[in-house]
């Protein structure tokens, strides 16, 4: 039984938010990666496409409910901050399209982070049952 | 360059001794010769002669250059004889300066010149007496009686009286003295001299903050239905005596009390709204008094308008009742000799200059419709009776200086000057800031002619309607870089003293300081070398095209990490659309393969705002903007599918307005139409592809070019993705139209931007120490007066339709609140 109230609890509220937040974050990097490679073929800069595979990862883990989730984005969020500050320093306007949205979506796996792990959990507490 | 001193002085003391018996007896010979002070002359004027756009003018053959001088020099020696009292001609053949016969006209140039600065000198402060006075560059034959007049003190009557003898066939009057700004606003640019800048200092940094609206009033001159989206009034009025007078977008003149905003009177030439070409625009009015009549006489002091149906109207300051001596009951119908009417395929947006008598203006032709288009003709008539002085038709100079024959028109097709010209009552001359053929982006079927010409500063003398000299800004144009700015007149601080200079600001950025008398840049002229990539007639480009190494306000060549959005995503579409495009920096040519990116774009750098002058700090501010466009020449075929049509094979009042201009111009006759994103933004969000500052405002040391402060112009509150306003109030500079106008209280006031605010800006630091938010856009040049001894500081804010501003019709005065 223990399995099915794990399995209840993660059908909440906090479960339908991460996938959404998987969803979007997903689409988000699906983009990314085919207009940065189409950028890449273009001699342009490879960033969107690594930043877009990064969101896929992200994506997927959140998904999954994996705290792996965080720490990805979270590489992908510094990552982020040293590319835009290599291409135009302290500009902030600049700054804008390149820190701001990925920023946000920072703040949301931040709050996603509670209900992350759960799934680890309730695999564990499958076993003995 | 230099001149043989002794031999100078003697060459003046022989003109005016010579000029003595032809003169009034007042004018004392002795005077000149105790001219000691005049030989001077080192010529300081043309240090650094260009590079490429002049000749190394050796100042011998001082007047036009090269570029010019075959058509100009021919045409106007005849004209020395009117102008030349004996003494002139014997000056000049003495004068040992041998060369060319441009030295003829080149010396009743002086002669001229003489005249205004000794007039002024009597009565002018400080400020204009210096202005003519210094021996000039470049001169020959000139200098000499360039020194000697002033130095003769009686000048006045004697002048006048050869000046008279000047020109038996010419409408043109004597230079007379100009009214000062202060007090009034007498002219679109203040002063005479298109400073933008006045004496007045009650308002200053530390009492500006007080600042309150003294009054507002409305024209009541709002866009009908058909004219909606298509409003930019633009207007500036001007002050003279207790009253203001202007017109609002649609033409109507009106005279209101400068204390109060009451309307005095309001003249309604009655335009049709399908005369609106791109915008309902009226930038301004001038006045004339005529020198004959009594000053209580109808109409001894007029103003004079063009309208956006073409024609020249005239009414009487003072009562707004139409003057019946000025053409047909007081107006002047410029579609004459143009050809078929099309409703606003040829309209007037600017105030028309008044030099020596003669009113001076242009058109402006709706760009990019046909190659048979309206000429770009730009004609001068007498300020009292509006008859026709001379056509300057750059395809048919001659032929055409009186009007095309019967049945015919002026050459079509041609550039055409749009914007606002500047007069030099002291030498004559008109400049006129020429704009492009009116097919802007393909050039191989251009005439030689409009080659020369197009995106020209020229140099007309207005008593013959000739050219003098022409200086080029950007060689075959095919980017709309039309000369937008009105030119400034100053006295350039040389090393040696000041030199009768011109400031021209151009749409690509940058700055130019030239020679009056001669149009040589008084600073190198740099050359580079243009790129061909992707261009549909790399036969027809210029390899090479100037850039001034006195000042430019363009920024570096946009790269890829220079695009922008507000997501990371609509960057990237951004930087792919940026490597799709043909671009190789400034000067890419127009593309059909795919779209190219224009930087600047058309609006500038330096557009009809132009730039504010404070002669005795020494300082230019200029307001630019920064932004590209992306751009793509259409064959026939997709021009075709699109609907693209000239406007003469529309309905009336059908194109012009909402869209941006080149958004799908057909360029009837040549082989693409022209299809432009303005400011170049993203599909879809409509947030600009390339990251901010859009527009800035610059303090420039008006001697060294060198850049005393710079900072963006205008906040982010109006701005956001899908035009949503984002209220913040972070500077972020946004595109801005229209200028500033600089105060003696140290103050910059401007609004231009689109963020609707008016602000003062410290002259010295470049802080924005006011604001005040209007009622619709500002895109208008502000002006300063005073009643009273109350300072006054107005501006007209109408809004933009393509700035995308509120429209209204609001004239807006502040000054300090009384004790």
């Amino acid at each position: 039984m223990s399995n099915i109230r794990v399995a209840q609890r993660s059908h909440g509220v906090g479960h339908w938010a991460v996938m959404l937040l998987a969803l979007v974050i997903g689409a988000l990097g699906v983009v990314l990666i085919g207009g940065g490679v189409w950028l890449i073929t273009l001699e342009g800069s490879w960033y969107y496409a690594i930043a877009g595979a990064g969101l896929l990862i992200t994506a997927i883990l959140l998904a999954r409910r994996q705290m792996a989730a965080l720490y990805v984005y979270l590489l992908v969020w510094i990552g982020t901050l040293g590319w835009a500050y290599w291409e135009v320093g302290f500009d902030w306007w600049a700054q804008v399209p390149r820190v701001v949205a990925p920023t946000v979506l920072l703040i949301f796996v931040l709050l996603a982070t509670p209900a992350l792990g759960n799934r680890y959990r309730a695999t564990v507490h499958e076993v003995p049952a | 360059m230099t001149r043989h001193p002794k031999l100078s002085l003697f060459v003046s003391a022989l003109a005016l001794t010579l000029a003595a018996p032809a003169v009034a007896q007042d004018t004392a010979p002795p005077a000149a010769t105790t001219e000691p002070s005049a030989p001077t002359t080192t010529d300081p004027a043309t240090p650094a002669s260009p590079a490429e756009t002049s000749p190394p003018a050796s100042s011998e053959s001082s007047v036009p250059d090269a570029s010019s001088a075959g058509d100009s020099a021919a045409s106007e020696t005849p004209t020395a004889p009117e102008t030349a009292t004996p003494a002139d001609a014997a000056a000049t053949d003495t004068a040992e300066t041998p060369t060319t016969p441009a030295d003829t006209p080149e010396a009743d140039a002086t002669a001229e010149d003489a005249t205004p600065s000794a007039e002024t000198a009597e009565e002018a402060p400080a400020d204009t007496a210096t202005e003519t006075a210094p021996p000039s560059a470049g001169q020959t034959t000139v200098a000499p009686e360039g020194e000697a007049m002033p130095t003769a003190e009686t000048a006045p009557t004697g002048t006048g009286d050869s000046a008279a003898a000047e020109t038996p066939q010419s409408m043109a009057r004597n230079a007379a003295p100009q009214p000062e700004v202060g007090t009034d606003w007498p002219f679109y640019g203040g002063d005479a001299h298109a400073l933008r800048y006045s004496p007045l200092d009650q308002i200053t940094r530390d009492n500006v903050g007080q600042l309150e609206r003294a009054f507002v009033y409305r024209t009541g001159d709002m866009p009908s239905e058909a004219a909606a989206g298509k409003y930019a009034p633009e207007t500036t009025p001007l002050k003279v005596g207790d009253a203001l007078l202007m017109c609002s977008a649609m033409n109507i003149l009106i005279s209101i009390d400068a204390a109060t905003g009451e309307e005095n009177w309001r003249y309604d030439p009655q335009v049709s709204d399908d005369a609106i070409p791109y915008s309902a625009s009226c930038r301004g009015v001038s006045i004339y008094t005529d020198p004959d009549a009594a000053a209580d006489a109808p109409c001894a002091t007029r103003v004079i308008e063009a309208t956006l149906d073409a024609r020249l109207v005239a009414v009487d300051t003072a009562t707004g009742e139409v003057c019946a001596d000025f053409g047909e009951n007081g107006e002047v119908d410029l579609w004459d000799g143009i050809g078929e009417r099309v409703p606003g395929w040829y309209a007037v947006t600017a105030p028309p200059a008044i030099v020596r008598g003669i009113v001076v203006t242009g058109a402006q032709v709706k760009d990019g419709q046909a190659e048979d288009a309206p000429s770009g003709v730009v004609r001068g008539y007498d300020a009292v009776t509006g008859e026709l002085a001379w056509a300057w038709d750059l395809g048919a100079p001659e032929a055409n200086k009186d009007g095309p024959p019967e049945g015919e028109t002026y050459t079509r097709g041609t550039p055409n000057m749009w914007t606002a010209a500047t007069g030099d009552e002291e030498l004559g001359y008109v400049y006129l800031p020429m704009g492009n053929s009116s097919v802007d982006y393909y050039g191989s079927n251009r005439s030689e002619q409009e080659n020369e010409y197009s995106t020209s500063l020229v140099a007309i003398d207005v008593t013959t309607g000739d050219p003098v000299w022409t200086f080029q800004t950007v060689h075959r144009d095919v980017w709309d870089y039309d000369l937008g700015s009105q030119v400034s007149l100053i006295d350039f601080p040389a090393d040696d003293g000041p030199v009768p200079a011109i400031v021209l600001p151009s749409k690509q950025g940058d700055i130019y300081i030239l020679n009056r008398e001669t149009g040589e840049s008084l600073f190198p002229v740099g050359s580079i070398e243009a790129p061909t990539v992707g261009s549909v007639e790399p036969d027809y480009l210029s390899g090479e095209q100037p850039v001034s190494e006195y000042h430019t306000l363009r920024k570096a060549d946009l790269t890829e990490r220079d695009m922008w959005g507000f997501t990371p995503i609509d960057q990237m579409v951004c930087r792919i659309l940026f490597k799709q495009a043909n671009y190789a920096g400034f000067f890419t040519p127009p593309s059909t393969d795919r779209p190219w990116i224009q930087f600047p774009g058309y609006n500038g750098g330096s557009d009809w705002g132009s730039v504010a002058i404070d002669p005795e700090r020494g300082v230019i501010i200029a307001n630019y903007n920064n932004i590209p466009n992306h751009n793509r020449l259409l064959t026939r075929e997709q021009a075709d599918e699109r609907g693209l049509r000239p406007i003469n094979e529309q309905s009336p009042g059908e194109s012009g307005g909402s869209n941006a201009e080149g958004a799908g111009d057909p360029q009837a006759g040549s082989p693409y139409a022209i299809d432009v994103n303005a400011g170049w933004r993203a599909p879809g969000t409509g947030v600009p592809c390339t990251r901010p500052p859009y527009g800035g405002i610059r303090a420039i040391d008006l001697k060294t070019g060198e850049t005393l402060w710079d900072t963006p112009l205008g906040t982010a509150r109006r701005n956001g993705p899908f035009g949503i306003p984002s209220y913040l109030p972070f500077k972020i500079g946004t595109p801005n139209n229209g200028g500033s106008v600089v105060t003696a209280g140290g103050l910059v006031f401007i609004a231009a931007a689109t963020d609707n605010l008016f602000r003062a800006i410290d002259i010295e630091t470049g802080e924005t120490v006011w604001e005040d938010l209007l009622p619709a856009g500002g895109q208008a040049n502000p002006m300063a007066y005073e009643v009273d001894g109350r300072q006054y500081i107005l501006i007209a804010p109408g809004g933009h339709h393509f700035m995308e501003t509120p429209i209204g019709d609001y004239v807006i005065a502040y000054a300090l609140p009384q004790n």
